[in-house]
């Protein structure tokens, strides 16, 4: 105990004497290590004394009442789903409504058969976004008919349609009420705050709580999913309308329904169309994810492919999905910034549009007229097994260097910090954290980290926790250095930087779960994939903010710097990065917690941890392991988000 | 002194005035109702602001505001101009006073009433335009009319009416990002005036454009003055458009009014060091008047000299002096106001060239005393100790 208290005392004394006395203690870098120092150390000391009971992992008890507890609770509901009322005539209506919105869709889109459904996307691409744009719609049109996804593709729009649909529905009349109301705004904002930072995977599981699994739930969760950027930019962009519109409109004496619908909308309409496009790319994103909660279409296909690890069909399902997603973000990312929407003369608009919908209803109609429907499978291209014969080649020649690599870092990095993480007592990893809230960010975050990290114990899912936050650990650490260094060289080279801002901006589009398709090509399956996929997930952000950071540094500042005989390696750690400061400091803070939502992603193709509980939970119908693994996912992340966002304000 | 005389007379009476404000305070901050009423209400903007946190930006003001007549409000930036033009419609809520427009106290208007009263009786026009950037020039134009609820066929009719008045022909269906500065602010102009109202309020509407623009926008101003003879209040920073458009101005500094009067008492008669430092740099002989300088015959003058109007400024009375040894007869109608002599003239032509903060203070220290009744800065500083 003395080993503990002592150290960490002097922690504590040296960030609050910080300021004016003491040494190399003042450094956070430095506390931080003080702590990793005092933790190794506690577990070296507990383990040589035989690990006696009080120095073990956190105590299972309450967490096992807590998972018993929340089994009843689903027990109950599930024997209660079709008396109770709250279900009868609440839930069940939204989740057959849901359903069946989903399931209109759907025929809807079978309905107009493969061609109608084309000719529509053509026309609509066309007119919002011009012919190059409508160019790559028939492209993505082509891929799903020819990897014979046909009908899988249009259950993925069914459903992307629907949730956004909800998501819009709520989201715009919200994002317009914080527009108008400082105080509702004020309000709203934490919990939209809160809402971004909670990795997908946490979202799962109380939707099926009160939906059951199926397309109802995932039409929900991804709309709860795509919210937040709705409403957050709809606010933005109204609170941004110009004070000098609002007084001229008001001095004419508009009332404040004219404000909003002839000045605020109008005005603000275009940005409130990129949050728009935001949440059609979330929705993306999380529909594919819902997968695992029932929701079919291309998601599924991914999910089953990786439990059979078939690279080559989760391959083809990964590529139809990563068209639609660059497809509808082309599309719907056009409208909102309307520079390329082909110049129409105003009274051509309307004919215009007559005549595009005559030529979707005709080839509709000839379509139907030919019996076609969706396209049919056998004339599919298959890439399935072309991308596994590669595989198995890639396999043959590198894969044994990668299996040496995976073996290398499991055995060397991730086991040791699980190891550590796990084995040390529960008591001193929550001393650490808090002692690490403090160190970078102040008391209440130092409060907050201790709250987190109890929470989990008394979860139950304490070792679980353990091993995700070192998979985390790990993988952050790479994929910051990684992103500061090729953020870097981005800043200096214009052509690297001209070369690699499309990719990144492509990567950025798609949606997380593809990142595990070439992640399990290359690695196999375990937690390295796992590690691999949060790489490139995270890895895009952070190169970004790092580079637009250091572009962003002062001219004068630089020049100064130069003419006053900087040498590069000065002129990049002296003015630089001192400079760029806020943009890495949100690069840390942004690549760890996209690195939390992948992580536990991972467990798809078997990262186990946190993830695995959830989906355990949902395949064996372990709600309580389930819900405690996602409470304890949002722990890990606020945690992590507050002790990365450091302090708000500067030291005075 | 036929000007002094209409100055001075306190309107009592509701029908001749179009707007008059009473004892108008605006204090920004979360305490501003608790000062007006204490003995902090004397205090000087900084104390306040220290002691409570509140900015004091409309200080006891009043005025009228006559009919017909273009009421200049001149002063710094935060001098609280733009403010004291916002509460006259509300766009600011005053802390406490009176505005009433036609007798009807603003104030006291409920929201509907509000709306009705700036639907019908006053516009505006701002620095910035503030048009909609969304809408057609016609459509900003008709917005006015649009909120009120006017059929799309009459409220087009009026707009056109109203661009054509402008000058804006033809750029009907443009978008306000197409247009210039000038063309915008017209289009600001035209907006305000399609409203029919009584009353037109100008909040520096033409600071952001350029000089040249600027002269012609002034003249556009004046024209529409003359054709439709509204009654108008003008928020400047500029004297000479100030001295150009204003029938009266009033010189507004930390908000308090400083000095209300003509043009001509402004520049002749500076209220305080304050005023007279600020006019130091305008040519008096191009804004006094030969009615300013009027004055009897001396004994033994000569009576026979060239005749003009009590309107003509010095600098058109010059040549006629120059002329002939007589002083000028001024004379109104059929009436023989007075003489106006060389002598008259060159003195106010010295004040011009006076130069240094000692002088001025000299000279207005000589003509304080001349105002009895005009509102004077006790509290400010003079100005005599910055040493030129």
């Amino acid at each position: 105990m003395a080993t503990v208290t002592e150290p960490t005392g002097s922690t504590a004394v040296g960030t609050a004497t910080s300021g004016r006395t003491g040494g190399w203690l003042r450094s956070s870098a430095a506390q931080a290590l003080l702590v990793f120092v005092v933790l190794v150390a506690g577990y070296w000391v507990t383990r040589l004394m035989g690990e006696p009971s009080w120095a073990g992992g956190f105590p299972t008890g309450p967490g096992d009442r807590f998972m018993a507890w929340l089994d009843q609770v689903y027990a109950w509901i599930v024997a209660n789903r079709n008396d109770s009322p709250l279900f009868l005539y609440f839930f069940n209506y939204i989740s057959v409504g849901l359903g069946s919105a989903v399931v209109l869709i759907n025929q809807a889109l079978d309905f107009l058969t493969w061609a109608g459904v084309t000719a529509l996307g053509l026309f609509t691409a066309w007119r919002v976004a011009g012919w190059r744009v409508a160019l790559l719609v028939l492209a993505t049109f082509a891929v799903f008919a020819l990897t014979g996804l046909w009908t899988e593709s249009m259950t993925t729009l069914a459903l992307i349609i629907t949730s956004v649909f909800i998501a819009l529905l709520f989201g715009l009349p919200l994002g317009i009420l914080a527009g108008r109301s400082e105080m509702f705004y004020r309000g709203l904002r934490p919990v939209l705050d809160f809402m971004q930072i909670m990795p997908a995977f946490a979202y799962l599981l109380p939707f099926v709580l009160l939906f059951g699994i199926g397309n109802p739930a995932a039409a929900v969760v991804t709309a709860v999913y795509a919210l937040p950027p709705v409403v957050r930019i709809t606010a933005l962009a109204i609170r941004e309308v110009p004070q000098g519109a609002i007084e001229a409109t008001t001095s004419l004496g508009s009332t404040p329904w004219q404000m909003l619908t002839k000045v605020q909308l109008p005005m603000a309409k275009r940005t409130i169309l990129l949050g728009v496009n935001q949440t059609i790319m979330l929705a993306v994103s999380m529909v594919v994810i819902a997968s695992v909660i029932g929701a079919g279409g291309l998601g599924d296909a991914i999910y089953q492919a990786l439990a059979k690890v078939n690279v080559g069909q989760a391959f083809q399902a990964g590529l139809a999905i990563v068209m639609l997603a660059i497809a509808m973000d082309r599309v719907t990312g056009a409208v909102g910034h309307g520079t390329r929407t082909p110049n129409i003369p105003e009274r051509y608009r309307m004919p215009l549009s007559a005549a595009g919908l005559a030529v979707i209803i005709l080839v509709t109609a000839i379509g139907r007229l030919f019996g076609l429907g969706a396209w049919p499978r056998d004339l599919s291209i298959d890439i399935a097994t072309p991308v596994n014969i590669a595989y198995e080649w890639v396999q043959s020649v590198i894969g044994a260097y990668t299996a040496a690599l995976a073996t290398w870092t499991l055995n060397w990095i991730l086991s040791p910090l699980d190891l550590l993480l796990s084995g040390s007592p529960w008591w001193l990893v929550v001393i650490a954290a808090t002692a690490l809230g403090w160190i970078f960010a102040g008391v209440r975050v130092a409060i907050v980290s201790a709250v987190s990290f109890l929470v989990i114990g008394l979860l139950g899912v304490w070792d679980n926790a353990m091993d995700t936050l070192s998979q985390v650990l790990v993988a952050s650490l790479v994929t910051i250095a990684l992103g500061v260094v090729i953020g870097v060289l981005m800043s200096r080279n214009d052509v690297l930087a001209a070369i690699l801002r499309p990719v990144l901006d492509a990567m950025q589009t798609l949606p997380p779960f593809v990142y595990l398709i070439p992640a399990v090509a290359l690695f196999g399956i375990g937690r390295i994939p796992a590690l691999v996929a949060a790489l490139i997930f995270a890895l895009p952000p952070v190169i970004r903010l790092v580079n637009d950071g250091i572009r962003g540094v002062a001219t004068g500042s630089v020049e100064a710097a130069v003419s006053q005989g900087s040498t590069k390696w000065q002129l990049l750690t002296k003015v630089e990065l001192p400079m760029a400061r806020g943009s890495l400091l949100l690069a840390v803070n942004q690549g760890i917690i996209l690195v939390l939502s992948m992580v536990v992603m991972g467990a798809l193709v078997g990262a186990g941890a946190l993830g695995n509980d959830v989906v355990v939970g949902l395949a064996q119908n372990q709600l309580g392991l389930g819900l405690a693994a996602g409470l304890a996912i949002v722990c890990l992340g606020l945690f992590l988000d507050r002790v990365t966002q450091g302090r708000r304000a500067p030291r005075a | 002194m036929s000007t002094q005389a209409t100055e001075a007379a306190p309107a009592a009476g509701a029908s001749d005035v179009t707007f008059s404000v009473r004892n108008l305070w605006k204090i920004f901050g979360k305490k501003a109702d608790t000062i007006i009423g204490t003995e902090l209400e004397r205090a000087d903007r900084d104390r306040i602001k220290e002691e409570t946190g509140c900015t004091v930006a409309v200080r006891d003001v009043s005025f009228d505001v006559r009919p017909g007549e273009i009421f200049v409000v001149m002063g710094l930036s935060g001098s609280g101009k733009s403010t004291l033009i916002r509460c006259l419609t509300r766009l600011i809520e005053p802390t406490s006073g009176s505005v009433r427009l036609d007798g009807e106290d603003i104030e006291q208007a409920s929201d509907q009433r509000l709306r009705e009263l700036r639907r019908h009786k006053m516009a505006m026009v701002f620095q910035h335009f503030g048009l909609l950037p969304t809408r057609k020039i016609i459509d900003n134009v008709a917005y006015g009319l649009e909120v009120r609820g006017m059929p799309r066929p009459e409220r087009y009719a009026r707009a056109q009416e109203m661009i054509d008045m402008v000058g804006l022909n033809g750029y009907e269906y443009a978008r306000p990002g197409e247009l210039s500065g000038g063309m915008q602010q017209r289009v600001g102009l035209a907006r305000a005036l399609a409203v029919d109202p009584q009353a037109l309020l100008f909040d520096e509407p033409f600071s952001a454009l350029d000089p040249l623009i600027r002269r012609d926008m002034q003249n556009e101003v004046v024209r529409l003055q003359r054709e439709l003879n509204k009654t108008a209040v003008f928020i400047t920073h500029d004297l000479q458009e100030a001295l150009k458009l204003g029938d009266r101005i009033a010189i507004m500094r930390d908000g308090e009014l400083v000095q209300v009067g003509t043009p001509e008492e402004v520049v002749g008669r500076p209220a305080n060091a304050y005023v007279a430092d600020f006019t130091s740099d305008v040519a008096r002989t191009t804004v006094l008047t030969a009615r300013w300088l009027v004055r009897d015959a001396y004994p033994e003058e000569r009576t026979d000299g060239p005749t003009t109007e009590p309107g003509t400024v010095l600098a058109e009375v010059l040549p006629m002096l120059a002329a002939s040894t007589a002083p000028v007869r001024v004379v109104e109608g059929d009436t023989l106001l007075g003489y106006v002599g060389r002598d008259d003239v060159l003195r106010a032509i010295a004040e011009d060239q006076l130069e240094g903060a000692d002088q001025v203070a000299a000279i207005v220290e000589e003509t304080v005393e001349e105002i009895p009744d005009e509102a004077i800065d006790h509290g400010g500083a003079t100005p005599t100790g910055d040493g030129g």
